[in-house]
């Protein structure tokens, strides 16, 4: 298992189900096309069986001539776009293998860069990532943009989206609909409710412009085929209509709220995602969470925090370095489980250098452990040793040597 | 490696039975109309106005038929694509990992409302440390979080790695000379001049070089003697029209690569000197947990069994992960030899007598009475006189 395989699924397949949309829509093509031309073979075929004349014949012929050139045209745009959409994933491949060449042999001083180059890029596409699915469109593109990473990020996947989205906030459904129309399959197989949840925001808006016979007529025309589950909310939509549009008479007041746009708009841009991603939640959370959890220690000692800063978690022990340490993410970390481990590992906290046997870790009277080697330089620069954290000073020979196993 | 070349492989055979298709349909259909026009030409030649002979009426219907039958064969052609496109959707789902949630079933719970705005907090704090402003600024005001500290420097550090980058050192440079005394260990100093002397070489032709060289690398020579010498080495390929240069030339001589290198190796140094982290938090823990997702979906795939993902639920990982150089060892980190257990504020870490670390736990399960013998020396002692340390 490595981190390609574990975190990469959605970076080739969001291409991928474009790719596979691209195909239906050539093979609807092909189809519609070839029923053109067969359409004009049947009238040759009567034409010429009726005996018509050649000067007839002849503009059939040349009718026949243009389907053929619309087909050979559309056709071929078609399949350009499968394979510019096969492209796409192609792509994405070939910056997965830039990592994984690199980590078959990761301590070559090239493939190291290749790899911290190659994991920025990584973060900047989980950050655009989080970015699309939480509606920060502009940040989005802006970053892609900056980065120059359109290819590797779904910003243009997600444009269609965003462009919907807008939509809705200025109250209009049209475009919505024709997304739910376009995907209908698929938001059935996910028992999506997204259609049926804006038509009833359209009959919604009927009644509060007090067309309410008009309300009826969109009602019987969209609602009579509903599906389970779906009675009681129709329900309430025809109790509506008994109402005046400003009442505060529950659930009406609340259908009638203009918040139901924002709604609409977050469940949209969930539905969305969800067409799209097979998890449920963007990269980025995920791993965060798992890395606090992974560089968070057990620590603090309660006896560290000083008086003067009694809530701030790991302000005693705060490495500076430490992600799980630093503000803002300190707070998240204090609520996640820490680390498992079963050896040692030390470090001194003056020179961040690891405690080993070239580096014995030494004990101050008052119980800090710290590095020889950076004990040492202290008394060579101020001859005494003064203990950083409680700024104690204490003479080398009191410092006693550690061993840890 | 292995996954992305099972999906590649299925995607290059896609691929190609599209290119293939689409001469093939452009081909059949130009054909086609080719013999359609043909006809239409012969028969234009006929008189207008009468009935069409016997011969031509055979090949008109004759024609339709064939027309007929192409264009539904191509169509089905086209179908019959349908099993290659699928195979890549499952070759990606087989090779790779759908849901990376999984391992961490309180991931959803990590993301609630009072945990996002601290999350977009280190996000924007990560795009003003790369030097992103613009976006940095842009992410604020469409999220709508609190303003986020700006810090200048890294800002700065950021625009000189951009610029080496892109294969300018001279900010850089600057930046490096004023801090002489600092970098004196560093091999920094010698890389920005090496990288300037090569850009000479390449700009001003290879006698700007070699003065420029003998200026600056004088002072490292000691220190960086080989290196000094391949690079004067690998000024004799950069005249025009030179041969192409060994393979161990070949780095050098790439400046998109030394100046990525130089970029990097600029980064880690000047935060460094600055005592500042190289990554900002985010960028530092995504890197860790990158790590620790395949090692616990590998133990999931081992052992299909609820305690694994129950210990979320504990204070503690299920395993212990190795983060690697750069990933991880900010703190330190006692775990008692004895109890093999992380040292906690209940069970602190004990220094014996003869100067062996336990914890406090493991102390008091030796001690008999008053007694407690060492159990890495043969040291007699009373276990009062151990004393509690810290390793902060």
């Amino acid at each position: 298992m490595n981190e390609i395989k574990s975190l990469e699924h959605a970076t080739l397949k969001v291409p991928y189900e474009v790719f596979n949309k691209k195909y239906r829509n050539a093979q609807r093509v092909f189809d519609v096309e070839a029923r053109q031309v067969v359409a004009a073979v049947g009238d040759l075929d009567v034409a010429v069986r009726n005996g018509s004349s050649a000067g007839d014949i002849n503009n059939l012929l040349g009718g026949m001539v243009e389907k053929l050139t619309t087909m050979k045209r559309k056709a071929s745009d078609a399949i350009a776009e499968e394979v510019q959409a096969a492209f796409v994933c192609k792509k994405r491949l070939e910056h997965l293998k830039e990592q994984a060449e690199a980590i078959v042999e990761p301590h070559t001083a090239q493939n190291k860069t290749t790899m911290t180059q190659w994991r920025k890029v990584r973060l900047d596409r989980m950050i655009v990532d989080y970015f699309l699915r939480n509606g920060y469109y502009d940040s989005a593109n802006k970053l892609a943009d900056s980065r120059n990473l359109r290819d590797l990020t779904n910003v243009d996947i997600y444009a269609a989206g965003a462009e919907v989205e807008r939509e809705l906030a200025a109250r209009r459904t049209g475009r919505c609909l024709q997304w739910c129309a376009d995907n209908r399959s698929k938001l059935r197989k996910l028992n999506s409710n997204m259609e049926f949840n804006t038509r009833i925001q359209e009959f919604i808006e009927l009644v509060r412009s007090d067309k309410r016979l008009e309300a009826v007529r969109y009602a019987k025309k969209h609602f009579s085929t509903y599906e389970e589950g779906q009675l009681e909310d129709i329900q309430h939509c025809m109790g509506m209509l008994a109402f005046p549009k400003d009442t505060d008479v529950e659930p009406y007041a609340r259908l009638l709220r203009t918040s139901r746009w924002q709604q609409l708009v977050a469940q949209f841009r969930w539905e969305h995602a969800r067409l799209l991603h097979p998890a449920r939640l963007p990269a980025l959370p995920v791993t965060l969470q798992l890395g606090l959890a992974a560089l968070n220690t057990p620590y603090p000692f309660l006896h560290n925090i000083t008086a003067s800063n009694p809530t701030c978690y790991k302000e005693s022990t705060k490495v500076s370095g430490c992600p799980a340490c630093q503000p803002p993410l300190n707070s998240l970390a204090a609520t996640l489980p820490h680390a498992h481990c079963s050896h040692s590992r030390l470090v001194c906290r003056i020179s961040n250098k690891p405690l080993n046997e070239h580096n014995q870790p030494m004990v101050l009277p008052n119980g800090q452990v710290y590095g020889e080697k950076a004990l040492k330089e202290m008394m060579k620069e101020h001859g005494s040793i003064i203990c950083p954290k409680t700024k104690e000073v204490f003479c080398m020979k009191r410092v006693e040597k550690v061993y840890v196993m | 490696m292995d996954s992305c070349l099972g999906v590649e492989q299925d995607l290059d055979k896609a691929t190609n039975k599209f290119t293939a298709i689409h001469d093939h349909t452009n081909k059949v259909l130009q054909d086609l109309i080719t013999q359609v026009e043909k006809l239409k030409q012969e028969i234009s030649q006929q008189p207008e106005n009468e009935q069409l002979s016997q011969e031509y009426t055979l090949l008109v219907s004759e024609l339709a038929a064939t027309l007929k039958q192409t264009v539904f064969q191509m169509s089905t052609e086209h179908r019959e694509l349908h099993a290659t496109v699928s195979r890549v959707g499952k070759s990606i789902d087989r090779h790779f990992i759908a849901d990376y949630g999984a391992v961490a079933p309180k991931a959803e719970l990590f993301c609630n409302e009072a945990n996002r705005p601290i999350m977009e907090q280190a996000m924007a704090q990560h795009l003003y440390r790369q030097g992103l402003e613009d976006v940095g600024d842009v992410f604020v005001a469409e999220a709508n979080i609190p303003p986020v500290e700006r810090t200048c420097t890294f800002a700065q550090l950021q625009r000189c790695a951009a610029a080496l980058a892109d294969g300018d050192p001279s900010l850089a440079l600057n930046w490096v000379e004023k801090r002489t005394q600092e970098l004196a260990h560093s091999p920094l100093p010698f890389t920005l001049h090496r990288m300037q002397a090569l850009k000479l070489a390449r700009e001003q032709g290879v006698v700007a070089a070699i003065q420029y060289a003998r200026k600056e690398f004088p002072a490292y020579a000691s220190r960086h003697e080989r290196q000094l010498q391949a690079a004067v080495c690998a000024l004799a390929w950069c005249t025009p029209g030179a041969p192409a240069a060994p393979s161990h030339y070949a780095h050098l001589l790439d400046p998109k690569a030394l100046g990525v290198e130089a970029a990097e190796l600029f980064i880690r140094e000047s935060c460094a000197v600055l005592r500042l982290a190289a990554l900002s938090p985010l960028a530092g823990a995504v890197v860790a947990g990158a790590r620790v997702l395949p090692a616990l979906h590998d133990i999931r795939a081992k052992m299909s069994h609820p305690h694994v993902i129950a210990a979320w639920a504990d204070d503690e990982l299920p395993l212990e992960v190795e983060l690697g150089e750069d990933g991880g060892g900010y703190h330190s980190v006692f775990a008692c030899p004895i109890l093999r257990q992380q040292a906690s504020e209940l069970n602190p870490p004990m220094r014996l007598l003869c100067g062996h670390v336990i914890s406090r736990d493991a102390l008091n399960k030796l001690a008999i009475g008053v007694k407690l013998k060492c159990p890495y020396c043969p040291m007699e002692q009373s276990p009062a006189e151990a004393r509690q340390i810290y390793f902060s």
